[in-house]
């Protein structure tokens, strides 16, 4: 257990930004019926515009109203000019149409600011929980505590406001809530705000706990996608739970002395693991 | 005997002479000096020269390319090789080897280039190198990297490689910090892997020294378990054998985990970027120290001004200026002296590539020591270097002299050394 400790406080903090862009995805998904593959690329042009800030003395406040700025617009505007004209295909191909989004996204980005070495630094690091030999950092403290935060938050949004109920509606069926009043494009223009500031909160935790590269912050979406498969794109709690466990699964892989340089394949067998056992459930139902 | 057997040595001594002479004039007036430096533009039949670099994909490693192409240009403005310009083709394997074969295939059999300068890859010397030796092309390279291109007939790289780089570094560690339990990082790349570690742990096994090699996922999002997996064994010294994007946030996690304050770090050549001090921040000052495969790039040698210069009158203004770059330049260089010597109306690829074989004693004050190329079954011929340490947001050379790698996977190339009379 004395060995295995470090890895655990050091994956909660990793799972707990993973849990936060999980339930990004899910509310989204609830909201409009899109998996949003650019939901990492948002994050990572968010994190960037923020780390431009800081390098010109902005202070820590602007740089996270831009950041969060930022992937707020960039989220909205897909969402009200571009996904309205998808809105009548299937769940894959508006979700396929974000990668399109993901790619400019990212292009742009390596463009504008290049692979040159780049550190986001944020007040929280400097000290943290100690636990034993370990330290975890206010960084991961709070990105914890904003993704229980989050996912009770969301939880209530969609569960007890009229908002909530609304999105619900369209994710169900957008035609027969068009015809029942509700203002479609208003309720989905809420939840691809609330995504996008979910994408600059988690762009900027993860940038600074991982890396601030646009590409690797552009993939740092498939262990929400994980996540957010184990909770059936559906439940909340269980995403969280599946975020932090991810993150933690693939912290201590590295334990395995034949697994651990390939462990960024934890994510993966999550996700299949979970498939195979909603599949076989599903079969005995 | 023909009177030209004899004339045309004679004839190609001279005009090296004028050509140094010229450098050294070029040099205190701070203008580029290349090849025969003689202000004339090259205007005959173009003699092809490739390249093969892994510009797209996860990093831009196109930096010796730009070097070289730079060197060329200036060359070509300068006589060319007695008349004829150099036609540079640098070719993009987009880290990919099976791209890598395609291009080298295309440069070596459509475009019939003489020789290859300024290679810089992580893919094409595994999948080129056969080739290379088949048709009996050298290479020149500004920087290799994995395993395979320091084994191989027809490629000489000009920097020393991660390997040496790591022994390089671990015995400085152990020398100036007394040392005794080291552990070596590298990313899990095919061919690198741990190769690039094993070095510094069989010069640690005949010292004394323990070295353990931790292979990771560069993908990987925790830096932070890296981090506390090398701390857990309680080394003395932690070294990074990694690109600098991914050096960068180990750095950072091992700052957060407070290892800094208990542990020595140490990189190999790439932390060597005037990125990294200012990226890494004040914790690291005074406390990261790093080989250079080459001199710094600040100095002042005249070969390193030249070098400068070259780059200020015929590089773009984004094209890097780091020990990649160094790399680049050398290759250009070192292919143009040799083509000088030969006869530029004759010139074939036979007759190219063993003047490249030929080449001894080529000195550059960016080098520690002399270049050769050699008849050698593999390359490894610069395997020496200073260390920096990172202050005051830049690098300051910390050993005035160079240090030369002893490790037992370097004997053959001290065999060939002694067998050359080097």
């Amino acid at each position: 257990m004395d060995m295995l400790l470090p890895f655990l406080v050091s994956g909660l903090g990793v799972g707990a930004v993973y849990a936060l862009s999980g339930v990004g995805l899910v509310v989204l998904f609830r909201a409009s019926g899109v998996l949003n593959f650019a939901f990492g690329a948002i994050g990572a042009l968010a994190a960037h515009c923020a780390w431009s800030v800081l390098e010109a003395d902005g202070g820590q406040a602007l740089a996270w109203a831009v950041a969060i700025g930022v992937s707020m617009a960039v989220s909205l505007a897909y969402g009200r000019l571009l996904a309205p004209a998808l809105a009548e295909r299937d769940t894959s191909i508006r979700s396929i149409g974000t990668l399109g989004l993901a790619l400019i996204l990212v292009g742009f980005a390596e463009w504008t600011w290049g692979e040159g070495p780049r550190r986001l630094v944020l007040p929280t690091d400097a000290d943290g929980l100690e636990f034993g030999d370990v330290r975890l950092t206010w960084t991961r403290v709070l990105g914890l505590a904003t993704a229980v935060a989050m996912m009770a938050a969301v939880g209530l949004l969609l569960a007890r406001t009229r908002v909530g109920l609304r999105m619900r509606a369209l994710a169900d069926d957008r035609g027969l809530s068009a015809l029942l009043g509700v203002r479609v494009l208003s309720v989905d223009g809420v939840a691809w705000a609330l995504s996008g500031a979910f994408a600059g909160v988690c762009g900027m935790l993860l940038a600074n706990i991982v890396r601030l590269q646009p590409t690797l912050l552009t993939f740092l979406v498939i262990p929400a996608f994980a996540a957010a498969i184990v909770g059936r794109l559906k439940s909340l709690p269980v995403t969280v739970l599946a975020g932090v466990v991810i993150g933690v699964l693939e912290a201590c892989a590295i334990l395995l002395p034949g697994f651990a340089p390939f462990r960024t394949a934890v994510p993966f067998l999550v996700a299949l693991l979970a498939i195979l056992f909603f599949r076989n459930t599903t079969r005995k139902a | 005997m023909h009177p030209t057997f004899i004339l045309r040595p004679v004839a190609a001594s001279l005009v090296l002479m004028a050509a140094f002479a010229g450098q050294a004039h070029a040099q205190a007036t701070g203008k580029p000096n290349c090849g025969l430096n003689n202000g004339k533009k090259a205007t005959g039949e173009p003699i092809a020269i490739g390249a093969v670099v892994g510009k797209t994909g996860p990093d831009d490693f196109s930096a010796p390319a730009l070097a070289a192409a730079a060197y060329f240009k200036c060359v070509n403005e300068n006589g060319g090789i007695h008349g004829r310009p150099i036609d540079y083709v640098v070719a993009d394997d987009q880290w990919n080897p099976e791209t890598a074969t395609q291009v080298a295939g295309k440069l070596v059999r459509d475009r019939k280039v003489l020789a290859l300068v300024g290679n810089s890859s992580f893919v094409e010397c595994g999948a080129n190198a056969k080739l290379y030796e088949q048709e009996n092309v050298m290479v020149i390279a500004g920087a290799g990297v994995p395993r395979e291109c320091f084994f191989a007939k027809n490629y000489a790289p000009v920097n020393t490689g991660p390997r040496v780089s790591g022994t390089l570094v671990a015995a400085h560690m152990a020398k100036t910090h007394k040392a005794k339990k080291m552990v070596c990082i590298i990313p899990n790349i095919p061919s690198l892997g741990n190769w690039a570690c094993e070095g510094a742990k069989g010069w640690g096994a005949a010292n004394g020294v323990a070295v353990e090699t931790i292979a990771i996922d560069p993908g990987s999002a925790d830096a932070t378990s890296v981090m506390l997996q090398a701390a857990a064994g309680k080394p003395d010294v932690i070294i990074l054998n990694l690109p600098k994007g991914i050096m960068v946030p180990m750095l950072a996690a091992a700052e957060q985990q407070g290892l800094h304050k208990k542990i020595k770090f140490a990189s190999t050549t790439p932390a060597y970027n005037a990125d990294v001090p200012k990226t890494i921040g004040k914790t690291w000052d005074r406390a990261f120290d790093v080989h250079l495969e080459f001199m710094p790039v600040e100095s002042n040698g005249p070969d390193n001004s030249n070098w400068k210069a070259v780059m200020a009158a015929y590089a773009d203004k984004a094209a890097p200026r780091d020990s990649f770059a160094q790399g680049g330049y050398l290759a250009a260089r070192i292919a143009t002296e040799a083509l000088l010597k030969l006869d530029a109306k004759t010139l074939d690829r036979a007759k190219v590539t063993a003047a490249l074989r030929s080449v001894k004693g080529f000195k550059s004050d960016i080098l520690c020591k002399p270049f050769y190329v050699g008849d050698g079954a593999r390359h490894n011929a610069n395997s020496s270097g200073p260390i920096a340490q990172v202050n005051a947001g830049s690098f300051k050379q910390l050993t005035q002299g160079c240090m030369t790698a002893d490790e037992p996977e370097l004997a053959d190339v001290r065999a060939d050394e002694k067998r050359l009379g080097l």
